[in-house]
């Protein structure tokens, strides 16, 4: 792991929280009102919650975001010879990219009378994180090459 | 506007992203049903193109599209400075736009049935990905890294 560098181990950070996120709720749906003073029997609630793989494109796409954030990460710990020396710029970009396809999600794509549930802020914060560590390493990287 | 500016790649790129973003106004998908009344039935159907759908693919080709014709139109402009980078985005984002849409013909979201432009959607982006490997390919060839 000491082959990593500091924007490479963000960045992995980053891609293993949105590799969870993905299977935490983002979206959720409440049930029909009930007529008032109608009640339901315990334990039947009418609302539901969805996870990002149901009914989105995005959620292939993260999922490649996620791999290629933490590809540097997973090579130190089987320590593999192998180096892909556009990593570092492929993280920044997917990343980025990431980060407006989820705003995009949470605001002009979100399904009408849905609720923004924790999964997708954790999302949003972890592709934030995955385009800071792979900034950072491409710096990095920059840097060792001068 | 001297296109001997343009490498083939960037050209291939260039050409396949203007095609693209006509292409994402043809229908893409389209819904209909039928429904019997008293022995009548009445049946219709609604097409929707890439921007009408309610999908983050729209977005993303958007930007594939961006990022493909930026660097050719700084070419073309005669901008001496090269965008660091650019092919290997090019070729990345438009090679998983490629899967993205590939995934959407398989797995058609709702009870949507395909139609025209989401296969020429898919011809489109792929040619995006392979202009932006042959611009990578003469980038390193040109040693322009």
């Amino acid at each position: 792991m000491g082959r990593l560098s500091q924007g490479q181990m963000i960045a992995a950070v980053g891609g293993i929280a949105l590799l969870v996120a993905m299977f935490l709720p983002w979206v959720g749906i409440n049930g029909p009102s009930l007529p008032s003073g109608a009640q339901l029997p315990g334990g039947i609630d009418t609302s539901t919650s969805e996870n990002i793989w149901k009914g989105s494109s995005l959620d292939i796409y993260l999922l490649i975001t996620g791999v290629v954030a933490i590809l540097p990460a997973l090579l130190a710990v089987t320590d593999s010879s192998e180096e892909f020396s556009f990593v570092s710029a492929a993280t920044l970009l997917l990343g980025a990219v990431a980060v407006i396809l989820v705003i995009a999600f949470l605001t002009v794509d979100f399904p009408d009378g849905a609720d923004r549930k924790i999964g997708a802020f954790i999302g949003l914060g972890a592709a934030i994180v995955i385009a800071i560590g792979g900034f950072r390493a491409m710096q990095e990287e920059v840097a060792g090459e001068i | 506007m001297d296109t001997n500016r343009l490498s083939q790649g960037q050209l291939v790129a260039a050409i396949a992203a203007i095609a693209l973003f006509i292409i994402s106004f043809l229908p893409w998908f389209d819904i209909s049903g039928a429904v019997t009344v008293g022995g009548t039935t009445i049946g219709g159907s609604k097409n929707f193109n890439l921007w009408q759908a309610e999908n983050p693919l729209d977005i993303y080709l958007l930007i594939v599209i961006l990022v493909a014709l930026v660097p050719a139109a700084l070419a073309l402009l005669g901008d001496g400075g090269d965008a660091p980078m650019a092919s290997m985005a090019t070729a990345l984002l438009a090679g998983i736009g490629t899967l993205l849409i590939l995934y959407q013909i398989f797995d058609t979201p709702g009870d949507l049935d395909r139609k025209v432009g989401l296969f020429l959607g898919l011809i489109a982006c792929a040619g995006i990905a392979v202009g932006g490997y042959l611009s990578m390919q003469e980038d390193v060839g040109g040693e322009r890294y």
